[in-house]
């Protein structure tokens, strides 16, 4: 419980990070669902997100481009748009409950923030899942500024080493951050990562060590 | 995964991205893959970085295919149907009821974020929580992979297997939620690697959420961030 559950961060650079996700249920509404996961991400579109995905079929540089993934979703798909403004976060979900596609959504960000935005879209929070952090021999882990980037791939296919060769490129200007933050997203399938929040985090980091 | 070594040029520009840093550079031999740090996650390969095309996947033999499906996430998890390591859970409870008023699901997520883990340290977990009477989702595959689903013990085979992470789900009531997780505070320092903790509920008619209060008497951090199902899906389940 899972992928986009345990983004780490602060609440400053949490901001801006939000994941709708949307999937069938299995034997439940999931024949002929891929239509409408189709149409779930032509709303998404339609916001100009950070980035979509689809967790069964890959990215759009494994699939071969955006109109891939819409041409490619099937049925049993879980797929995901990435925003990064509440203001977007409304009118997707307003466009939602108005397309009423019967398929689950969950959208995944600070608490507060997504209250907020269920309320002016009229709509409740069913159930909550949070995160109650890392347990077990956490010395092992790499550190926070790394995490923050890292755990924007929930199944941890952004290599932390190459994180930080990311970095070093762009302290070195051999890379801006955006194209740093482009690279990192790559092998994550599923099209979670947040370019623009890392893009910004990575900028971070850069500054504090000038 | 292996690296065809009659093309690789041992430029090393896949040894960074390896989630495991499984892909070493050895003075003598140039890059090679150390078989035993590889969950065949199959990131070297599908990110088509290497210039000569070396990578190519070998053919897995069981138990090794256990590493394969629990840690490339385009596998397809044949109990949940879906990729990914775990299940359906909360994200689609407004059509399945999985979690009910009075329950609250917990799901341990061994190895993540990115050290992986030892089945061996999953059935630890498992066999510390079994105590409180916890029945595991039938539809994640570690539960699959255990010999006892009532004892939580695994298959001998597996145990010494590793993957990228592995995923303990169950739901249990309200008042068994603060042994559960005082027993996994206490196994937490008996393993030899990482997990994150996640808690879930239905939220109350008045916004509230259940689990909350639970954690917070507790004193245990819970995140201010986290994923919440929007009932939109159909048919509605019917709660009582």
């Amino acid at each position: 419980m899972t992928h986009t559950l345990h983004r780490v961060g602060n609440l400053e650079n949490l901001d801006g990070d939000y994941v709708f996700l949307c999937m069938p249920s299995k034997d439940i509404n999931h024949v002929g669902s891929g239509p409408k996961l189709r149409r779930f991400f032509e709303i998404a579109l339609k916001h100009n997100p950070v980035k979509i995905g689809d967790a069964r079929l890959g990215n759009e540089y494994h699939q071969g481009g955006i109109d891939k993934i819409l041409e490619n979703v099937e049925d049993r798909a879980v797929i995901q748009a990435v925003f990064n403004n509440k203001e977007a976060v409304v009118a997707m979900m307003k466009d939602l409950k108005e397309e009423d596609l019967g398929l689950s959504v969950v959208l995944s960000g600070l608490g507060d923030h997504v209250r907020e935005c269920c309320s002016k879209a009229d709509l409740k929070v069913h159930t909550v899942n949070q995160s109650l952090g890392r347990w077990g021999k956490t010395e092992l882990l790499p550190p926070q500024h790394l995490l923050e980037i890292a755990t924007m791939c929930g199944h941890a296919m952004v290599a932390v080493n190459f994180i930080q060769e990311m970095i070093d490129d762009v302290k070195k200007g051999r890379k801006t951050a955006e194209q740093a933050a482009e690279e990192m997203f790559k092998p994550c399938m599923c099209g979670i990562f947040n370019t623009d929040r890392a893009a910004k985090l990575i900028t971070a980091i850069v500054d504090s060590e000038k | 995964m292996l690296i065809n070594k009659d093309s690789c040029i041992d430029c090393g520009i896949c040894v960074s991205r390896c989630p495991v840093s499984a892909i070493k550079e050895d003075t003598t031999e140039g890059i090679q893959i150390d078989l035993e740090v590889c969950l065949e996650c199959g990131v070297c390969k599908r990110w088509n970085i290497c210039p000569t095309e070396s990578f190519y996947q070998q053919e897995l033999v069981y138990p090794r295919t256990v590493r394969h499906l629990m840690s490339d996430v385009l596998t397809i998890a044949p109990e949940s149907g879906i990729s990914g390591r775990g299940t359906e859970e909360m994200k689609t409870n407004e059509v399945t009821g999985r979690f009910k008023p009075g329950f609250i699901g917990i799901a341990i997520e061994m190895g993540r974020p990115g050290i992986g883990t030892r089945l061996g340290d999953v059935e630890k977990i498992a066999q510390a929580v079994i105590s409180e009477g916890v029945e595991f989702e039938k539809d994640n595959p570690i539960t699959t992979m255990m010999a006892d689903t009532k004892t939580g013990k695994f298959k001998d085979e597996l145990l010494n297997e590793r993957c990228l992470s592995a995923i303990i789900e169950f739901g249990i009531v309200e008042e068994k939620a603060p042994n559960v997780l005082k027993i996994i505070q206490d196994v937490s320092t008996q393993i030899e690697t990482v997990f994150s903790l996640c808690i879930a509920s239905k939220a109350r008619p008045d916004g509230t959420i259940p689990h909350v209060k639970v954690v917070e008497d507790m004193g245990l951090w819970i995140s201010p961030n986290g994923k919440h199902n929007l009932g939109l899906g159909k048919p509605v389940y019917k709660f009582d």
